[in-house]
């Protein structure tokens, strides 16, 4: 059914009414809605150089009713550990009428189902919670008023409840939802705004449901994308540069079409791409070293001179946030300066970068875990000179994404290699690749200045360097237009609104190492500065940190919100009463897509000097919780991965290349030094 | 070649020969729920039981257990009763978020347990210490191996 074209049909009130063929059913989407800019964005995009953004105003949602009385959300919004399929089916089963068992969540491809999206940014709740509620009470109302016209009883007497819409004065009068379906023809258009269910009403949002996809991912049948397989298919890989920004001069077979199991050798220097297909994946990760490639290195970067392009001197600085005179009162002499550093990181998500390529002569199919299905999409039609609706890209699940599965690299390496065999081929990274050949989180230098007065922040400035978050993937002329890379000063906006003068100057370091989206952007950089400095400004203060910061927020709600999470945290995990011997706590709070969150650490030094972390106690105020047991995860998880980042992880650079090969030279945190974790849900409007 | 995988005697193609079991059960036998993460044998992703003891299958020559009992995620319960009490704890405890690792974990757990039925903390911990969440899920992981033990978690 996910394949069947579909006419959309536009109301009054901007729904998006899908009518299939004759039989089967109805279906009822929505579009997010676009701002001006973005449409102005979307345009100029349309016009080539791609990158991982699309908008477009095709429905992002769909709801399908057949007549059988199946209910399935159709989503784009891809599933990678953040439980966005269960949160997106708790929203439309509670605001359409349906049991959250009964309904069916469907991973869209790019040709049979609803698109315009990308998951990424932290976003995928709170920018769909709204849209998608009124599509489900858009479908609702449709159906109540033709269950209306149907029983001959009045649509306000009439309840849809479990698929069913049954008269609240005679419940024997009762139509299921296919029922419906299969007896209409028309559908009207709604003249008024569907009234959504009072939120003192919900059954299904709010609850700590059980995640929809477990049951498939704990006995091992889930498929992500390293794992597809179809008939016929073999196994790809690709040569990488041995040093950053080298050029492939020449490449030429070697003798890896004799190495065993090989059935392509293929060579293709316009686009710097030359691989091979074997039998096994193993077979063709040894045959590709076999190629003979002649390659223009560039300079061998070091380590220090990335870090060392990270000043304040060689580029412009953009001063996006300016309260008061902050510079004025600086220029007398700050009371204090610091400077945070912030090294490279690697997404390192356990399922490395993976897809399955079917390139034929007039389209293409791609399996491929990725979150950015219709990038991949126009990126492969643009590269095998294919229409973009001869590509169809399914979205598998995400052994992990964090912004790194953002690209197209393993389809780009599949499609080549399976237009030129004739036959699917499936390209998985190894770990050395997915270490070496992707793009990183930049390195950050922060620079605090302030001015204290009687125990109170006068005035302060930060100063960023990043290199590029969000830049890397857009076309120059959008680059030019944004001015700065929102990626890189996410979090940086100071939100201490009892400060009266303060002020933020972005700038951007060019880096020849590729760096980009990396979980949170610029927000884990930025908020570790600031909220360092933040205590270095308490204790010259000789002041409290929980204290001094409650002193600088401000009135306004949100300062509110953020004073709410700093206290619940500090009440939970003892803040401020006795340690055990040479435990100290630490705090620090920040705003983010709407949502406050304060932790505190409670923390010692081991002998050697090494930081342990033995508990954290978080308290999350994210307005409305659509599962609280899943955000407590999202939570934890953050936690850890955050102390991962802040404890172990740097990623460097020698001889040109990025450093580490495998998980020995770049760990990650383990289960033995996870802390005790707390998470606290507190509720706002 | 053959293989004796969740109890049965399975053919494999002689172009797996002289690699390793990852890629003979996942390609080979197209038995996918065994995960691939590093292929070092350093983040746990492919845990399998090999005659009951958990080994990392991206380093096991497939030579080396052509007599063996292979059992993998697919064959952890029975295929028409009810979950191994790790899975279900798993699913209880809602341990997983993108569930990549977690193949790997719960084979891990499985093979410990087996072992040692009534852990400490202390000992979980220890057992589990040296599989990869990128997810973070170790609090969850460490509820979930107490609770399939039938044990109190401790600090």
């Amino acid at each position: 059914m996910a394949e069947k074209k579909r006419r959309w049909r536009v109301t009054r009130r901007g729904f998006l009414i899908g009518l299939g063929a004759a039989g089967a059913g109805l279906a009822v989407g929505v579009a997010l809605g676009r701002r001006p800019f973005y449409r102005f964005m979307a345009g100029m995009l349309a016009g080539g150089e791609g990158g991982p953004v699309s908008y477009s105003d095709d429905p992002f949602a769909w709801f399908e009713i057949t007549p059988d009385n199946e209910v399935r959300l159709y989503v784009g919004k891809v599933e990678m550990g953040q439980g966005i399929h269960t949160a997106l089916a708790q929203i439309g089963a509670e605001e359409l009428g349906v049991d959250f068992a009964r309904l069916e969540v469907v991973q869209a491809t790019t040709a049979g189902g609803p698109g315009g999206t990308i998951t990424s940014a932290s976003n995928s709740v709170s920018s769909t919670y709204g849209p998608l509620r009124e599509a489900a009470a858009a479908l609702r109302t449709m159906l109540t008023l033709e269950a209306s016209r149907r029983l001959g009883v009045a649509a306000d007497r009439l309840e849809a409840r479990s698929g069913v819409i049954t008269s609240l004065d005679d419940p024997v009068q009762q139509l299921t939802f296919g029922e419906i379906v299969a007896g209409a023809a028309e559908w009207p258009e709604l003249a008024e705004p569907p009234v959504l269910k009072a939120s003192d009403q919900f059954e299904v949002i709010g609850r700590p449901l059980p995640r929809i996809d477990f049951a498939e991912k704990i006995t091992g049948r889930a498929l992500y994308g390293f794992d597809m397989r179809i008939e016929g298919m073999a196994y790809g890989a690709a040569v990488h540069p041995p040093s950053l920004g080298a050029v492939m001069k020449s490449a030429a077979p070697g003798d890896a079409a004799g190495r065993p199991g090989v059935l392509e050798v293929v060579i293709d220097l316009p686009n710097q791409f030359a691989g091979v297909v074997a039998r096994t994946r193993q077979q063709a990760w040894t045959a590709v070293n076999a190629l003979e490639i002649e390659w223009e290195e560039g300079r061998r970067w070091t380590q220090a001179e990335l870090e060392a392009r990270l000043n304040f001197e060689e580029v412009p600085g953009y001063t996006i946030q300016k309260e008061g005179s902050p510079d004025a009162i600086l220029r007398e002499g700050p009371s204090l300066t610091s400077e945070y550093w912030t090294p490279f990181a690697a997404h390192a998500h356990l399922e490395p970068i993976a897809a399955l390529a079917d390139v034929r002569g007039d389209g293409a199919r791609i399996w491929t875990a990725t979150q950015a299905q219709e990038s991949v999409r126009d990126s492969l039609a643009d590269l095998l000179d294919l229409p973009p609706e001869a590509v169809v890209v399914t979205p598998t699940y995400l052994g992990g994404g964090f912004g790194r599965k953002l690209d197209i690299e393993a389809a780009r390496e599949a499609a080549l290699l399976s237009r030129a065999a004739g036959r699917p081929v499936h390209v998985g990274w190894s770990r050395l690749e997915d270490l070496r050949y992707g793009y990183f989180r930049p390195a950050t230098r922060s620079r605090l200045s302030a001015t204290l007065d009687g125990g109170r922040v006068e005035a302060i400035a930060h100063d960023h360097v990043s290199g590029e978050v969000a830049f890397s993937s857009f076309p120059t002329f959008l680059t030019h237009i944004l001015g700065t890379d929102f990626g890189a000063w996410r979090g940086a906006f100071n939100f201490y609104d009892g400060i009266p003068h303060r002020s933020l100057t972005t700038y951007l370091a060019p880096l020849p190492l590729p760096t980009g989206w990396w979980r949170g952007l610029g927000l884990l950089a930025n908020i570790f500065a600031m909220e360092s400095f933040m205590d270095e400004m308490a204790h010259v203060a000789g002041a409290d940190p929980l204290a001094f910061r409650l002193a600088h927020l401000g009135d306004d709600p949100e300062s509110r919100r953020l004073a709410g999470v700093l206290e619940a945290a500090a009440e939970r995990s003892g803040y401020g009463r006795p340690l055990p011997p040479g435990r100290a706590h630490g705090l620090a709070c920040a705003p983010d897509v709407g949502t406050m969150v304060a932790m505190v650490a409670e923390i010692s030094l081991s002998e050697t000097g090494e930081i342990q972390v033995h508990r954290m106690t978080a308290a999350v105020d994210a307005g409305l919780f659509i599962n609280p047991d899943g955000a407590k995860a999202q939570t934890q998880g953050a936690i850890i991965m955050g102390l991962s980042s802040t404890l172990i992880e740097e990623l460097t650079i020698e001889d040109g290349r990025v450093a580490p090969a495998n998980f020995d030279t770049y760990p990650l945190l383990t289960l033995d030094r996870a802390p005790e974790i707390e998470v606290i849900l507190l509720e706002s409007d | 070649m053959e293989l004796i995988v969740n109890g049965r005697r399975m053919a494999l193609d002689d172009d797996y020969a002289g690699g390793v079991l990852l890629w003979a059960l996942r390609d080979g036998l197209g038995l996918t729920g065994t995960k691939f993460g590093c292929g070092a044998g350093i983040c746990g992703s492919c845990t399998v039981h090999v005659d009951g003891a958990a080994v990392r299958a991206c380093v096991t020559p497939v030579e080396s257990v052509l007599e063996a009992e292979i059992l993998t995620i697919e064959g952890l319960s029975p295929a028409a009763g009810p979950l191994h009490p790790v899975q279900q704890a798993f699913i209880d405890e809602q341990v997983p978020q993108c569930a990549w690792c977690m193949s790997g974990q719960m084979m891990a757990a499985a093979a410990f347990l087996a072992a040692n039925p009534a852990p400490s903390p202390e000992e979980i911990v220890e057992a589990m210490r040296e599989n990869y969440c990128r997810c973070g899920c170790y609090v969850r992981i460490k509820a979930a191996v107490a609770r399939a033990a039938g044990v109190e978690e401790g600090v």
